[in-house]
This record gives C-alpha cells, sequence and structure tokens, in this order.
C-alpha cells in the first residue's frame, strides 16, 4: 500500500508543479520554498521517504524524483526570467523617421567605370594591361607602324607637336593613338603577346560636342603562331556580348589603317525606338591583322608569327552605354553630371 | 564622295534596290553614309502644251495657263514661273502625284499635288520645274521641253527615250585613303563587279595614238618631273560653247554639282565617270599654245577661276602657258585661260600628278576639290589618254566641233605594274578559313589583277589604279573584303594562353584605391591635360626657385589649334582648382574630388622613355566646403586640413604605409600653397599636403579654403606595392593596459615632438599613442595647453600595474626633461 500512495504522490506533485501559477516575485519564492525548499520542500521530503519502499523499486522513485526536480527548477527559472523581463523598464523608441547621420557620397567617374569594364572582359579572356608613355616620338606613333612620312597625321592640324627637327624622324608628339604601346611591347617581349593598352590620346582639334582635344582609347594586340582574322571576329564578338549584351548584332566591314592589314571597322546594331529603321550601325572599334610592315620595324618575323590589334575609344562606348550626347560633359566634371554614376 | 545610283547602272547590271546597294558597298569597304532620294515617282506627271497665259486677276507674280494635256478638254493651272509662254511643252503634275517640294526652309518635303483655288482661280496641276521633277537642282523656272515632245505622254517614258531613268538616288561614300581606285563610278562599278560576279561595261572609247596634229599645234614641257611624271593633252576645236543637255545635267546634279557650260560639265562628268580630273583650258588664251608644267617660284601668286588671288605656298605646282601660270595642277584652273561662252577651242589636259605634292598645296591653301581630292589618293598612272579621249569625244557630241587627230603624251617616269604572288594556304592561314581556289581567281580577276596560278599560289599583276597593293598581304585582303568579312568563321572555342595576366603593380593599386577614395566621399574627375599658358602661370614661378615645375620646365604644344591647349599640365592641381571654381559658380558647396593622371615636365635626366621629356602618374585629392553632410545635430564648419590630413592617414594605414611614410611639415612651401607636409619615404617626398595659397584662393574667388594633396603616384606605388604583400605574425592573447596622460606645456608647444617622445620612451611595452584633447583657457596657466594622450600598453604576458606605472612615469620624465611638461591633476 506505501508503494502504491507513493506513486500516487509522485502523480499528485506533478501536477502541481505544472500547475502552480508563479506571476510575482513573492509567488516565485514561495513555489521555491514549495517545492525544492531544504527544509520542507515537498521533492525534499519525498527524498526522505525513499526508503520506506521496497528496495527494488527505490531506484525507479529516486528517478521520477530527480526528474520532478528539474522540472520544478525549470518552471522556476523561466517564470523568474519572465518577471525580470517584464520589470525591465522599456527601450525608448527614437523618431525612426529622422535622416541619418551620413558620411558624404564619393563616386567613380564614368569613363573610370567603362574602361574597367572593358579592361575585366578582356582579363578575363587572358590578356595582361600594359601601358606606355603619352608623349611619344615619331617612330613609336608613326613610323614603326608604317605611316607613310607623308601620311596626313603628320601634320601639324591633326598632331600635337612638342618638338620637331630636321627631319620628321625627330618629332615628338602626344601620342595620337595608343597603338605606339604595341610597338614598344613587341620591342621588348617575343610571342606569344597578348596585352591590351588602355590610355589618353590626343588630337589637335578644335573642341565641339563630338570632338575633344583629348580621348581614351583601349588597344589590344595579340601575336602568336597562326592567329586568324576568324581569332579576332571571335575575341571581339566575345567582348561586344560582355558589354552589350547576349543577343548584340554586330557587324564587321573593310576599312583602312597604315599598321593592319586586312583592316575593319565594327559596327554594332544600337536600337533606337524613334528612328525610322528601328535603330542604326554604331561604329565601336577599328581592328585588323597586324601589318607585316609593323612585325619588321620590331624584328618580329611576319611568316613565323601573325597578330590582331583592335583599339576603341572609351568616350564612345561610355557615350553609348550612358546614352550621352556631349563629349565635353566627361571633362567639365560638373557634379551633377559626376553624381549620376 | 557622292554616287548617282542610276549612274551606277550604266556600267552594270544592278538589281539591287538602293539601300541594298548602300550595305553592299559597306560590306566591300566603302562607307556609305547617308542615301539620299532624289524625286519620287512621276507616273502622274504628264507632257502637256500651253494654250494659252494670261495674267491671275489677284496676284501679280501669278499666270493663268489653259493646258493640254492631250486628254480633251484643255485644264486650267495657275503658274507662278517667271518664263511659263504660250505654244511651250512642259511637264505638268496631275493632282494625285506627289513630289519632293522645297519649303521655306530649304528642305524637300514630299507634298501631294491637288485641285485647288488659287487666290479665286481653279488650278488642275502644276507645270513643274527641274527641281521638282528630282532631274536637277535648278528651280529658275519651268522645264521647256523641245517642242517635238508629243503631248498626253506620260514624261516618265518620254525620259527613258533620252536614256534618262527617274528617281534616282545620291549615296554619300566616305572613302579610305587607300582606295584611290573607287573615286569614280565605274571604280565602285568594278567593285560591284566582283562582288556580283558579273561583267563591268565601260564605254567605248576610240584612244588615239601619241603624236600626230594634236602634237604639232601643242607643245608641252615638263620642268618638275617628280611632281609631274606624265602630262596628256588633247585638242579639240570648233566648239559652240552652251548649256549642257538634260541628260548630263541631270548627272551632275545627281551627285550635287552644278552645270556650267557643255565644255565644263563634260571634264567634271569624264573625272566623276573614272576618277581621272581633267581640265578644259580655251586654247587661244594660252599664249604660244604651249603649256610649261613648274614649281612655284617663292613668294608667287595666282588668281583661281574662283576669282580668288592665292599665295602659292612653297612647292606648289603650276601650269603655265608660254608666259604665266594658267592652272594650279590638280586643284584648279586659273581665271585667265578658263572656258567662256566665246570659247571655240578647247585643250584638254589629263595629267598625273604626284599625291603628296598635291596634297600640301592643297592643304596649305585650304582648298580641296573634286580633283585634288582623286589627285592626292593617287590617280591611275595608265589612264591619261583614255580619259583624254572620252571626254574629247563627249565634247564632239553636246558642244559639236572636231578633235584634232593625235595626242601629246609626255612621261617623264614609265609606271609599270608590279607583280605580286598570293599563296593560297597562306590566304587561308591569314583568314582562318579556306576559300575555294576559283572564287579566290574570280575575285581578283573581276577586281583587274589578272591571277595565273602557279602552284598552289597566283600570281598577279597590280593594276596601275591600285597603288595601295604592293604585297600578299594586300591581295589578302582584297579576296576577304569581296568574299566577305561576315562570312569568315569565327572558331567555336577560345584558346586562354597558359599564362596568367598580370597587371603592373601601379595599376592594381591604382584600382583599390580609387575605389578607397570614392568611398571616402570623393568625386573622381577628369580633367583636361592641356592648359592655356595664363592658367599655368598663375601656379608655376617664372624661373628662380629650386622647384621641378619652373616655367623653364613646362612642356608646350607647337602648333595647338587653341590657345586654351597650349601647355602640358605640370600638375592636376589646376585642374582641380578649374572643377572646384566651376561647381562653386554653379550653387555647389560640397566640393570633394580626386583624380589620377599624368603631369609633364622637360627634363635632361637621360632614363626617360623619350629623351628631353619626362611625365609621370600623379594623383589629387581635394576638399572644401563643409567638413561633414547637413544633419540634425551636427555642428556646421568648414573642413580643414586636419579632416584631409585625417583621410590621407587613414588611406595610408588601409594600405599598411604608416610606418613607411611620414608626413613633416615643409620647411619652404611651394608657391600654391599657404602651408605644407610633405610625405616622405626613404628621405624622398612623394607628395604634398596642403593648403591652397591665399594669393590663389582670391585669384579665382573660391568661397571656402581648399585643401589638396597631390602624389607622385609611380613612386608612391613603388612604396605601397612592397606593403601589400602581407605576411601574419601572431599577435598578443593577453589583455592590454590603457592609461590617459594629460600634461601642460607651453602653448606654442607642436605635439609632434611631444608624441615621438612618448613613443620612444614607451618603447617595446607601448602599443598605442593617440591625442584625445587639446585644452587652452581659464582652467589652466595662461601661456600653456594640455594636451592628453591615450596610451595603452601590452606584452606577450600579463602586465603588473608596477610595470605599467614605471612605464608611464618614465614617459612622463621625458616629457619633463626635454619640453617642461608638467602632469596635469
Amino acid at each position: 500500500m506505501a508503494t502504491l500512495s507513493m506513486q500516487e504522490e509522485l502523480e499528485a506533485l506533478r501536477h502541481a508543479i505544472e500547475t502552480t501559477p508563479i506571476d510575482s516575485e513573492e509567488e516565485a519564492e514561495a513555489f521555491r520554498i514549495r517545492f525544492l525548499g531544504q527544509r520542507s520542500g515537498q521533492i525534499t521530503h519525498l527524498f526522505k521517504r525513499i526508503r520506506e519502499a521496497p528496495p527494488e523499486e527505490r531506484p525507479r522513485i529516486g528517478q521520477q524524483l530527480n526528474t520532478l526536480k528539474r522540472l520544478a527548477e525549470q518552471r522556476l527559472e523561466e517564470a523568474r526570467a519572465r518577471l525580470r523581463q517584464a520589470a525591465r523598464p522599456r527601450t525608448e523608441v527614437p523618431d525612426l523617421t529622422l535622416p541619418g547621420r551620413r558620411t558624404f557620397t564619393g563616386s567613380l567617374h564614368p569613363l573610370t567605370q567603362t574602361l574597367e569594364a572593358i579592361i575585366r572582359v578582356f582579363e578575363q579572356l587572358g590578356f595582361s594591361v600594359a601601358e606606355g608613355p603619352e608623349i611619344e616620338d615619331d617612330w613609336h606613333n608613326f613610323t614603326a607602324l608604317n605611316f607613310p612620312p607623308d601620311h596626313p597625321a603628320r601634320d601639324m592640324q591633326d598632331t600635337f607637336f612638342l618638338h620637331q627637327g630636321a627631319s620628321y624622324r625627330e618629332a615628338v608628339v602626344l601620342r595620337t593613338h595608343t597603338s605606339p604601346v604595341q610597338i614598344r611591347v613587341m620591342e621588348r617581349m617575343a610571342p606569344p603577346i597578348r596585352i591590351i593598352a588602355p590610355g589618353r590620346v590626343y588630337r589637335n582639334e578644335a573642341v565641339s560636342y563630338k570632338s575633344f582635344c583629348l580621348f581614351h582609347q583601349v588597344e589590344g594586340l595579340y601575336v602568336d603562331r597562326n592567329v586568324s582574322m576568324g581569332d579576332l571576329k571571335q575575341v571581339l564578338h566575345l567582348f561586344a556580348r560582355a558589354l552589350f549584351g547576349e543577343d548584340v548584332r554586330m557587324r564587321f566591314r573593310p576599312s583602312f589603317f597604315p599598321f593592319t592589314e586586312p583592316s575593319a571597322e565594327v559596327d554594332i546594331w544600337w536600337p533606337l525606338p524613334d528612328h525610322p529603321e528601328g535603330g542604326q550601325w554604331m561604329e565601336i572599334l577599328g581592328c585588323g591583322m597586324v601589318h607585316p610592315n609593323v612585325f619588321r620595324a620590331v624584328g618580329i618575323d611576319p611568316e613565323v608569327y601573325t597578330g590582331y590589334a583592335f583599339g576603341m575609344g572609351v568616350e564612345r562606348i561610355a557615350m553609348l552605354r550612358y546614352g550621352i550626347d556631349d563629349i565635353r560633359l566627361f571633362y567639365e566634371n560638373d557634379l551633377r553630371f559626376l553624381e549620376q554614376f | 564622295m557622292k554616287l548617282s545610283y542610276r549612274w551606277l547602272q550604266q556600267y552594270i547590271d544592278l538589281d539591287l534596290s538602293p539601300s541594298e546597294l548602300a550595305e553592299a558597298l559597306i560590306g566591300l569597304g566603302l562607307e556609305v553614309e547617308e542615301v539620299e532620294p532624289l524625286g519620287t515617282d512621276l507616273s502622274g506627271v504628264v507632257i502637256g502644251h500651253v494654250l494659252e497665259v494670261r495674267p491671275h486677276p489677284n496676284a501679280d507674280r501669278l499666270t493663268l495657263c489653259r493646258v493640254d494635256l492631250g486628254s480633251g478638254e484643255p485644264v486650267s493651272i495657275v503658274c507662278g514661273a517667271p518664263n511659263v509662254a504660250a505654244g511651250q511643252k512642259v511637264a505638268v503634275a496631275t493632282p494625285g502625284t506627289t513630289l519632293l517640294l522645297t519649303d521655306r526652309e530649304g528642305n524637300r518635303q514630299p507634298v501631294t499635288i491637288r485641285k485647288t483655288k488659287i487666290r479665286g482661280e481653279v488650278s488642275e496641276g502644276m507645270i513643274c520645274a527641274e527641281d521638282e521633277l528630282g532631274l536637277s537642282d535648278d528651280h529658275s523656272g519651268i522645264l521647256v521641253l523641245p517642242d517635238d515632245a508629243p503631248v498626253g505622254r506620260p514624261f516618265v517614258e518620254y525620259l527613258q527615250q533620252q536614256g534618262l531613268t527617274v528617281p534616282d538616288y545620291r549615296l554619300e561614300v566616305s572613302l579610305t585613303p587607300n582606295r584611290a581606285d573607287a573615286a569614280s563610278h565605274i571604280g565602285v562599278a568594278r567593285d560591284l563587279s566582283a562582288l556580283l560576279d558579273r561583267p563591268l561595261r565601260r564605254p567605248e572609247v576610240a584612244v588615239p595614238e601619241p603624236g600626230g596634229e594634236a602634237a604639232r599645234q601643242v607643245q608641252v614641257t615638263i620642268d618638275a618631273s617628280e611632281a609631274c611624271p606624265r602630262y596628256v593633252a588633247l585638242l579639240v576645236r570648233n566648239v559652240r560653247i552652251g548649256p549642257s543637255p538634260l541628260w548630263l545635267r541631270q548627272r551632275l546634279a545627281a551627285i550635287g554639282l552644278r552645270s556650267i557650260n557643255n565644255v565644263v560639265d563634260v571634264t567634271n562628268y569624264v573625272l566623276h565617270e573614272c576618277g581621272q580630273p581633267l581640265h578644259a583650258f580655251d586654247f587661244d588664251r594660252l599664249i604660244g599654245g604651249r603649256i610649261h608644267v613648274r614649281l612655284a617660284r617663292a613668294g608667287e601668286q595666282f588668281t583661281t577661276l574662283d576669282g580668288k588671288t592665292r599665295q602659292l605656298p612653297e612647292g606648289a605646282l603650276l601650269i603655265c602657258d608660254a608666259e604665266r601660270p594658267v592652272a594650279l595642277a590638280g586643284i584648279m584652273g586659273g581665271e585667265n585661260s578658263e572656258v567662256t561662252d566665246t570659247t571655240t577651242n578647247i585643250l584638254i589636259e589629263s595629267a598625273y600628278f604626284d599625291p603628296s605634292t598635291i596634297r600640301r598645296t592643297a592643304k596649305a591653301l585650304g582648298l580641296q576639290t573634286d580633283s585634288s581630292y582623286r589627285f592626292e589618293r593617287g590617280v591611275d598612272a595608265g589612264l591619261q589618254r583614255w580619259a583624254a579621249a572620252r571626254a574629247a569625244q563627249l565634247i564632239v557630241e553636246v558642244a559639236g566641233g572636231e578633235i584634232v587627230p593625235g595626242v601629246v603624251d609626255v612621261q617623264m617616269r614609265k609606271f609599270t605594274p608590279r607583280s605580286v604572288t598570293l599563296r593560297l594556304p597562306r590566304l587561308a592561314q591569314v583568314l582562318g578559313t579556306e576559300i575555294p581556289s576559283d572564287e579566290v581567281r574570280r575575285i581578283l580577276d573581276r577586281l583587274g589583277f589578272e591571277p595565273k596560278p602557279e602552284g598552289e599560289a597566283l600570281r598577279c599583276t597590280v593594276p596601275l589604279y591600285r597603288p595601295d597593293v604592293h604585297e600578299e598581304i594586300d591581295l589578302i585582303e582584297e579576296v576577304a573584303r569581296v568574299h566577305g568579312y561576315d562570312r569568315l568563321p569565327m572558331p567555336e572555342a577560345f584558346v586562354v594562353p597558359a599564362r596568367v595576366s598580370d597587371e603592373p603593380p601601379a595599376q592594381a593599386l591604382r584600382r583599390r584605391v580609387r575605389t578607397l577614395l570614392a568611398g571616402f566621399g570623393l568625386r573622381e574627375i577628369y580633367t583636361n591635360s592641356l592648359l592655356p599658358r595664363e592658367v599655368v602661370r598663375r601656379f608655376v614661378p617664372a624661373s628662380g626657385t629650386d622647384h621641378q615645375t619652373d616655367a623653364s620646365h613646362l612642356v608646350e604644344t607647337l602648333n595647338p589649334v587653341s590657345a586654351e591647349m597650349a601647355v602640358l599640365r605640370p600638375s592636376l592641381l589646376p585642374g582641380l582648382v578649374q572643377t572646384i571654381v566651376y561647381n562653386q559658380n554653379r550653387g555647389q558647396q560640397v566640393l570633394r574630388f580626386f583624380e589620377f593622371g599624368r603631369v609633364f615636365a622637360r627634363t635632361d635626366r637621360p632614363d626617360t622613355l623619350v629623351p628631353g621629356f619626362a611625365e609621370h602618374e600623379a594623383l589629387i585629392l581635394g576638399l572644401s566646403g563643409p567638413h561633414a553632410p547637413e544633419g540634425w545635430d551636427v555642428q556646421p564648419r568648414l573642413t580643414d586640413f586636419f579632416d584631409l590630413k585625417g583621410l590621407v592617414e587613414t588611406l595610408l594605414d588601409t594600405l599598411h604605409l604608416s610606418d613607411r611614410i611620414a608626413l613633416i611639415p615643409a620647411e619652404s612651401p611651394e608657391p600654391t600653397a599657404a602651408y605644407q607636409v610633405n610625405l616622405v619615404a626613404d628621405g624622398r617626398v612623394l607628395g604634398t599636403l596642403a593648403r591652397l595659397s591665399d594669393a590663389l584662393q582670391e585669384a579665382y574667388e573660391l568661397r571656402a579654403p581648399l585643401y589638396y594633396a597631390e602624389l607622385n603616384w609611380d613612386a608612391f606605388a613603388e612604396i605601397a606595392h612592397p606593403a601589400q604583400q602581407r605576411r601574419y605574425r601572431p599577435f598578443s592573447r593577453f589583455p592590454e593596459v590603457d592609461r590617459d596622460l594629460a600634461v601642460l606645456v607651453d602653448r606654442d608647444q607642436p605635439v609632434g615632438p611631444l608624441l615621438e617622445t612618448i613613443r620612444e620612451a614607451g618603447g617595446e611595452l607601448l602599443r598605442h599613442v593617440g591625442v584625445f584633447d587639446l585644452y587652452e583657457g581659464e582652467r589652466i596657466p595662461s601661456g600653456k595647453k594640455s594636451v592628453a594622450f591615450s596610451l595603452r600598453f601590452g606584452a606577450d604576458r600579463t602586465l603588473t600595474d608596477e610595470e605599467v606605472d614605471a612605464c608611464v612615469e618614465a614617459i612622463l620624465q621625458q616629457l619633463e626633461r626635454r619640453f617642461g611638461a608638467q602632469l596635469r591633476r
């Protein structure tokens, strides 16, 4: 009978532990004393009576009592946490609609952003970046690039001269394109060569909405055995897709540059909703196979090596990308322009 | 260059529409910029007979015409042309016809003719002028047809009987400088004949042999054989100068040329037909019946047929008679020998002039003509006699007269066609695809290269009209462009070299710093590398200083189109200041910018890429205006030097350069600076931080002071690059101890040396020192200031209070000893 009543007492105790309300510090203390008190707590009390049970049942009862003890401790802990939380004063909520404390906003120039986008594409395709001087000599800017001595670009009208000697070969100019970097790289490296050369170039032109006395180019050069025009088309097609989207339409048409043969200009189709034909072809770059005379000038055998070169205007591509219609905006540095990028 | 669609059709069967033709030409490398329709559908235009003309009752300048259109009752038409008269045969646009008419602004607009009332009088059509029909640009009066024109016949049919087709289209072509051969209708038709694989039809011309009667009547001598290697002269006698027939006027009008008279029109026609410029002299005005070709003498003047007297540049080539110049060779004829209404005998000049001679002279005179355009590209050295004979034949056709038999043909140099071999395997290798050899042969044959197979190669003879073709690669281009660039296949895979792409360190670092500076709230700018002299003068002392950038080191352009581009920037500062001023004047207050760019100087250093000139990459930062964005609890103040210095210090910290680069006040600031701190590494000055001088601030009317930092980026990157290679160092996991130390020192005692002393005295245990307060005022003795330092100590063990106290004590002792500092309690 004694064990039966012990079992009943345990059930009653579990019920009491689970249902006794604890809604204040006083009730919590009463709860602790009633169930867990060292002297007269009900659980303590039952522990003391454990020996009244038959020896074979004592371990089971001991286990049950331990479980009840943990239950009581857990309820007490939860209740105290709840009460502490309720007792804490509420955090004051500030006016959350006030503007935040800001730092100044900076920006990268649209030409930098465009240039970086161009460079990123070619770096992924294994091109290294090379740079050259903006002040160039006749050899690198003209002669080695197969410009004939009486080429119009050698005229004072088109090119900024910094020095003129007795012969055209002594001239020092502001480079008119980034192609001299091709020569400088080929003079110091043997093929295979795969570089791009970004930089500033100069034209002695009056300033207008479509031309400035300087602009930026990215030059590309690839020289190896068996480089073909198909390779050139492929790399530029990859480039155009990366920059202007997967479904860009591209056109290669024959053109002329002294330092490439065959030469081509590349257009992309630019959709314009208001245009009668739905868009128009926009020239984005010039390119071609490196002229054998250029290889001869730098001591590379054109029978062994072939190569391609291309050059594009960064301003032109930026104007297309952003819908800018006046090249002077790039150099005016009006904050109302800069903050849009 | 302008082309006529209909004119081209004379030389090749073309079933391409004008826009298809444009596409085809672009594919061939002849860039068509515009296709312009020159007229409309003329099927509603019929030939009428003006029966009666009387004045309009309500308008002085209008007349009322009764016109028979061959269909019963005559119609009434109100006409505004001054030349309308009874009895004329005219072209009448009947109601419903759409014509291109010129509006008040001079633009051609489509207008549909309707039955209408003009000032109260009924008008049932329009009597047309040539421009309204798209035949020419003549709007001086209505087109009057010959009396035998059949009344009532559609006008288009009548035109077809005259060999004219309407409407025509004008193609504007931008020729690359290498394509001299394509500067004519026959030249373009030749490209099309290769593209379409159709025969080229050249006009039949009886070309006379040199000598004969002509050679007895004209004497030609050449004293400038370089500039004039060949001169052909042909005589036509007893011509009647008059207006050109409609077909000739229509052709010239289609390419935008004004009709002059029948003889001059023929020379222009032949130029645009075959590319050989011709000149017609009034033979009777050539003194001595002689032609003498020579270079201009120094200071010589000449009056060209446009009535302008021109100072001739050195090296200009002149055509003279026995006594005086009569033409500026290859560019423009002279007033003194031009064909006039009374001319009866004509000398036709057909020459080969040296391209660069003509180009230099034309450029020097700023005078480009259809003739110089072709000579400077290089005309066909084999075409002179053919072209002269073709012109003579047409002159006789349109102006009567007879050709004097024979021709003068003086050749100072023999032009022999080059021979160039094209290897088919090389062609395939360069293009990346194999083009069938019979297609290659066909293309080269149509272009006139007479290919002869030799094993796996074709031996080609380069025609004289292709001076641009020198070697095999040029033939490869010819084949490629006719075959079609767009048809060259692209490889399916992309081969990446077995080498990682690299980037120069200065550039990798520049990318990083750009992003950092934008993150610090600065906006990147791009300014002009070329500056006006007066701007540079404000920034650069004339001479007499020890600065690298005095005026004697400036790089100047020899020939700028504008004085705005006179000097290459020696520093980025002028561009920065101009940007600040520009934006300040547009109401902007937050002026925080940076720029990367090259700066330039003349130099004697032997190691520059281009001797005599040095350039390097520079970086400039500039701050002006409020120190922080406005805010509801921000105390506004202007940005100051320590905002700039802090920014630079943070940048150096981020790049792990704080212990490599020191900031040291400059003893003698540059002239542009009010005060200045130098960035120094290994005793070398890499750049400066400064406040813009008061003089410049005043000169530019800057409303707030400008603080700027300019770095020699190349030198900076050289120092900074190695510091980017980081190695991990185990750090102490023991707690650190913080102490504060406030001392009183003399008011004018700089803090820098105190910090140095603290670091020195603190030794290994002192991990960090900062300044957290600076005070002058009532609570301390006058003439003194209080500086409060925060100190942090640490070691690879737990420090005891006694150790830290001893260290603070040592620091204080040193401060006392060196600066008389007293502990502030």
